[in-house]
């Protein structure tokens, strides 16, 4: 139970000042930036925003300067996330690229690789998307069966990858795909590719959520020709590497402040004097406040070089259930009783649908629990 | 004495003198006088008074492991109250009096109201809850406008007690005061506070709850893991390891909220409290929320063995159940942190979070 056992991070003096820096700048590039577009939190996208960030060293601000990174702390970089998300700035277009593609790249393809494509991420000139769920592979990661193939020329690559957000707009993506037969060990077989979206005989099909939106895809992979240098890691170390990756995935202070918008839309309408309003906010109150201690204690466990993928998976639940039940609140305090082409009507609605995705993406709530169990001893 | 000494020598007393034994001859009404007198022995009653006052005039953050402690092993002992009593005594001047001391605040939950001058103050009204009065020679009062006072609970005639306990049989006394001399009387030390008492009230119950929830997360995956029904243990069904992994991460964020606060409260030698309210509030929402799970989550993963009297399971959710509510409930605080919220609107709120301050402050009253 030693392994849930967060500690609050304390945050250096410089990150404050830090802070004043982002609020700065959001208060510069964001000021009339519309609160339905806010709440789309990071799952909005404007690659303009990406290079106005890129431009303040924001983008990879933690990595060696050998790749272009700006070699700050991983505390200072928290900072600069928290902002951004606190205020709901559109950085998803260089968010999974900065957040898990770079840092893989540099750990498992420290010579080949990072070099050529790490400084185009950090200059907001390179975006990536995740290549790991199936059709038939969701939460069973292991069962995927895109195959790759070794050739004379390169990897082919065949097969299908699903739910791929920002596929049609990002540049790069990183895909978990099977090179050898699973044997007893289901972990094993697999391997990691960068592969360039441009690359002959990728299809990429939409599939519109039912917020109406196109950010979901499914990828499609015919004879796809990939460089032998394109293998990330080891041969069959997929599976570790996928590991590695989804810490990072998890840990963040997105995993909490989703639904942020209809949080503060909510407390420019609501009374002070009112019990059930103020109850009902004050509760999500302390519920951001821990939360926000939570996700600082884990980014400061990574900084110190420990790997608290329990700890990520506790705070990444109790992050979903709190952003996954904003609209409830929002529904119970003012639903069916605002004006509708009042912000807060517009965020409610948005977040409402959007919300459910929240315990899906990133690990389902069932398969996280799973792994607090077993850090329990349950397993 | 450094942090880990505390920590080790709580849980060495606490481990070797707190049994079901002794808890169940203290809630037949016997005081455990000679744990008392090893607590004392050990300086945890003193441990937050000032130096000056004969205390240690540790930090909170340090005085931690014996409040998580009393949570954990269930401790039948007015500890949290009489380190809040002494520690605003010594912080105000006044001589620390020997033995427990109950803690209250006025108007809070009661109808004190003080009258007369500095060197005469008579306190009346009906206190229909102080936690250990009983038991105490002493109680610190904490009034809205006339600073602290010391009353003699025993001694003076103008006092009477009605018995009661909580859910744990802890004593949960009524006091009457019909013109009670206050013996002692000074400015409130931590001028921040509007409530002293009641906000380090919550905070320690913030802490004793973690503790308790740990105890009880301990004792459910212990008992899941060796009940078997089926042919396997139950804690192999995925239903329940989805609770008691709910419960872990509650007690994981209860946990969270009590260190910030600890971190953020006020000790003898470091007396600001711009943090204290914000995170003391957020603690004590934060635990009670969980203390209402997690005790729903227990009792279902004991089963019916859980609900007898011989079972120690109730010992620790008995306690959750008077702890949540005492010092102001989840709901309670919520309201007064949701109202700050509001006032600070959407331009404030954010800010308010990071510096763990609201600008215009926390209404207590």
């Amino acid at each position: 139970m030693q392994a849930l056992d967060i500690q609050p991070g304390e945050l250096p003096p410089e990150c404050e000042a830090l802070r004043q820096e982002v609020r700065a700048f959001v208060a510069e590039h964001l000021a009339d930036y519309p609160p339905a577009k806010r709440a789309r939190n990071w799952s909005g996208s404007d690659p303009e925003f990406s290079r106005k960030m890129a431009e303040k060293g924001w983008i990879g601000m933690t990595w060696p300067k050998r790749y272009g990174g700006g070699e700050r702390s991983p505390l200072e970089r928290y900072v600069v996330l928290e902002e951004l998300l606190a205020a709901g700035a559109p950085v998803g277009a260089h968010w999974v690229a900065d957040r898990q593609s770079g840092p893989l790249l540099m750990r498992f393809s420290p010579d080949v690789l990072a070099p050529q494509i790490v400084p185009k991420i950090v200059r907001s000139e390179a975006f990536f998307c995740i290549g790991m769920s199936e059709p038939d592979s969701g939460s069973d990661l292991a069962s995927i069966r895109t195959k790759a193939t070794k050739t004379k020329k390169g990897w082919l690559i065949n097969g299908r990858k699903v739910w791929t957000s920002g596929a049609h707009r990002t540049h790069y993506m990183i895909a978990l795909v099977r090179t050898g037969e699973r044997g007893e060990n289901r972990h094993a077989g697999m391997s990691q590719f960068l592969i360039d979206m441009k690359t002959p005989g990728m299809t990429i099909r939409p599939i519109i959520s039912q917020l109406g939106e196109h950010d979901f895809n499914e990828v499609t992979f015919d004879d796809v020709l990939v460089p032998h240098d394109n293998l990330i890691g080891l041969e069959g170390g997929g599976w570790n590497q996928v590991t590695t990756e989804l810490a990072f995935e998890r840990s963040g202070p997105e995993r909490y402040l989703s639904s942020s918008q209809l949080l503060l839309e909510m407390l420019d309408v609501a009374d002070a004097d009112d019990s059930r309003q103020a109850t009902g906010l004050g509760r999500i109150a302390a519920q951001y406040a821990t939360l926000r201690q939570m996700s600082l204690g884990v980014s400061a466990m990574l900084a110190r070089g420990e790997s608290p993928a329990l700890a990520a998976a506790a705070v990444k639940d109790q992050g979903a259930l709190v952003e996954q039940a904003m609209p409830d609140i929002a529904h119970d305090l003012f639903g069916g009783r605002v004006d509708p082409d009042s912000p807060l009507a517009q965020v409610m609605q948005y977040t409402a649908m959007a919300v459910p995705s929240f315990s899906l993406r990133g690990g389902t709530r069932e398969i996280l629990r799973g792994i607090i169990a077993r850090g329990l001893g349950l397993r | 004495m450094s942090d880990s000494m505390i920590e080790q020598s709580a849980a060495r007393l606490f481990s070797e003198n707190v049994d079901k034994g002794l808890l169940e001859k203290f809630e037949t009404g016997a005081f455990p006088e000679e744990l008392w007198q090893l607590a004392a022995d050990s300086g945890f009653p003193l441990a937050l008074a000032d130096e000056e006052g004969g205390g240690i005039g540790e930090s909170w953050a340090a005085a931690y492991p014996i409040l998580r402690g009393i949570g954990y092993w269930q401790v039948p002992l007015p500890l949290a109250e009489t380190m809040i009593g002494a520690q605003l005594l010594s912080m105000a001047g006044i001589e620390v009096p020997e033995g427990p001391i109950a803690i209250v605040e006025q108007g809070l939950g009661n109808t004190l109201s003080a009258s007369g001058n500095v060197d005469s103050l008579t306190l009346t009204g009906e206190l229909p809850r102080v936690a250990w009065a009983r038991h105490c020679r002493w109680a610190v009062v904490s009034l809205a406008t006339e600073g602290i006072a010391l009353v003699d609970l025993q001694e003076d005639e103008s006092v009477r007690i009605i018995e009661r306990t909580n859910h744990a049989k802890i004593p949960a006394d009524g006091l009457s005061f019909d013109g009670v001399r206050a013996v002692a009387r000074a400015a409130n030390p931590l001028p921040q506070l509007d409530r002293p008492v009641w906000t380090l009230g919550a905070l320690a119950r913030s802490a004793m709850i973690v503790g308790a929830l740990e105890w009880l997360l301990e004792q459910s995956v212990q008992y899941a893991n060796d009940r078997v029904q089926f042919g396997k243990p139950i804690g192999k069904n995925q239903a329940l390891q989805q609770q008691l992994a709910l419960m872990a991460g509650d007690v994981a964020a209860a946990r969270m909220a009590v260190l910030v606060a600890m971190n953020d409260a006020p000790s003898a030698n470091a007396r600001d409290c711009s943090s204290t309210l914000f995170s003391t509030s957020v603690a004590k929402i934060r635990s009670g929320e969980a203390a209402t799970r997690a005790t729903s989550i227990a009792h279902q993963v004991h089963g019916a063995i859980g609900f007898t009297y011989e079972h120690m399971l109730n010992f620790g959710t008995r306690r959750l159940w008077a702890w949540r509510e005492e010092f102001g409930s989840d709901s309670w605080w919520a309201e007064r942190l949701g109202q700050a919220a509001i006032e600070a609107r959407s331009s404030g709120f954010w800010p308010s979070l990071t510096q763990r301050r609201f600008d215009r402050g926390i209404r207590t009253a």
